[in-house]
């Protein structure tokens, strides 16, 4: 019967998905580490769910494994939008626990932060090529955008044809600069935010509706 | 004295246990192929050269394939095929050339030894070297011996140093490093090895690590995790299940 339930269960679900137009997106929040994406994650989840998604923190590679918030629904202009968010680990291409030294942090602990950060790496590039519907491209806007992780990434997803939004993260930092961001990818819209302070909020929400509704 | 490390010149029968590990002498990794016939250690005028040449690396990698784990085997499968194929294509030949006996030996050195040695250069070293055992008195000792190097499972203590990875060739990649994983001497190497056949995570040392995001978008394999030594866990696509996501 286990079986039986289970084909059923499978068959059910791709069925819903071919028929089914409203099936949520799922979009990554990508970036360097330390850019916000957390926050970010953790303000839309909260904006609209309530709960948070993971963990924020001022050290690099916190979030060590892909994690998910399914079924947010966004309300923009008398219209629902639902996405799948997944908060992404931070994308490079150095990891080294002498880093995290600088946080008071054993070295043991320092060496496993950056295993499970490379795995995190990993995990994320993997989302990108199987699971991913849309990119949020969170950058820090006080940190200098071209870099090879950016432009890779931003190449890559552009290659997938993926619809990407830009962030330029961290305005309430003096040192931010939206420009040097929009520069950098002239491609794209960015739009600026601090998903700390939840400032121009209201504008992405919209984009993302206009981006992945 | 078929095997003969080209770094100390240390000989080894055929079949020897030994060299899975590295020359116990010098540590070396590459052995040149001796047929019975071609014992002489100068090169020969001709044919003798180009045989030593070609066989070399084959012997390698043989030793290379039969000592990794899982995570080498994941990038070997364009490899295989080209075993599989230079298989028969060799097993043919050598039906012309030799005995049944013969054919036996030498489809089982390229299956076991061959992974990307050019297929016509290597097939016809093999048939020479085919003729050779034909011919000599040795035939059946290296069947023998050929035998139990495919099928058994090197024990411990016929190792000279202590290397998990080569006691348990077959294992999958979910197994542990043991406990003091990174206290083995062959960890260097190990991290090297790896390193030159999985670009996409580059071991610096411990806790450092360098990361080809190309090369990791682009695979279809899954690292799950890494291990304190050096090893990998992938999920391959072959156990991705529809319900996988």
């Amino acid at each position: 019967m286990g079986l039986l339930t289970n084909l059923r269960d499978s068959v059910s679900r791709v069925t819903d998905r071919l028929f089914t137009d409203s099936e949520p997106k799922r979009i990554g929040i990508y970036g360097p580490p330390n850019a916000g994406k957390t926050t970010l994650a953790n303000r839309i989840a909260r904006d609209w769910t309530g709960d948070a998604v993971g963990p924020e923190s001022h050290i690099p590679h916190e979030t060590r494994r892909a994690r998910r918030k399914e079924g947010v629904e966004i309300e923009r202009n008398g219209r629902k939008v639902t996405i799948d968010i997944v908060d992404t680990p931070g994308v490079t291409t150095k990891v080294d626990y002498k880093e995290f030294l600088d946080h008071e942090m054993e070295k043991d602990d320092a060496v496993r932060r950056s295993r499970e950060a490379t795995e995190g790496v990993a995990e994320a590039m993997h989302w990108l090529r199987e699971d991913v519907d849309g990119v949020i491209y969170v950058l820090d806007s006080t940190t200098d955008p071209f870099t090879q992780v950016n432009t890779m990434l931003i190449g890559i997803i552009e290659s997938q044809d993926l619809p990407v939004l830009i962030l330029a993260n961290k305005t309430d930092l003096p040192e931010s600069n939206v420009q040097r961001v929009a520069n950098a990818f002239p491609q794209h819209e960015t739009i600026p935010l601090s998903a700390l302070e939840g400032e121009n909020m209201d504008e992405v929400y919209d984009k993302i509706a206009e981006y992945f509704g | 004295m078929p095997h003969q490390c080209t770094s100390c010149g240390r000989t080894f029968a055929d079949g020897s246990k030994e060299m899975l590990s590295g020359c116990p002498d010098c540590g070396g990794n590459k052995f040149q192929f001796k047929p019975p016939g071609a014992t002489d250690p100068d090169p020969e005028p001709g044919s003798g050269s180009s045989d030593r040449d070609a066989t070399a690396p084959a012997e390698t990698e043989g030793q290379t394939a039969s000592r990794d784990d899982a995570e080498p085997r994941t990038r070997s499968n364009s490899a295989r095929r080209t075993a599989d194929a230079t298989t028969d294509a060799t097993t043919d030949a050598t039906t012309d050339a030799t005995t049944d006996a013969t054919t036996d030996t030498t489809t089982s050195v390229t299956t076991d030894a061959e992974t990307d040695a050019a297929a016509s250069g290597a097939e016809a070293d093999r048939v020479e070297a085919g003729d050779d055992a034909a011919t000599g008195p040795e035939v059946d000792a290296e069947d023998r011996a050929q035998a139990s190097a495919r099928s058994d499972v090197v024990s411990p203590d016929e190792l000279p140093d202590t290397d998990g990875t080569s006691s348990r060739p077959e294992t999958g990649g979910d197994d542990g490093g043991g406990p003091h994983a990174d206290e083995r001497p062959g960890l260097d190497s190990l991290r090297e090895e790896l390193n030159d056949q999985f670009e996409s995570i580059r071991i610096v040392g411990q806790g450092e690590y360098e990361l080809n995001l190309m090369e990791l978008y682009d695979r279809q394999e899954y690292i799950i995790s890494l291990r304190e030594d050096g090893r990998y866990v992938i999920e391959m696509p072959g156990d991705w299940g529809p319900d996988d996501e």
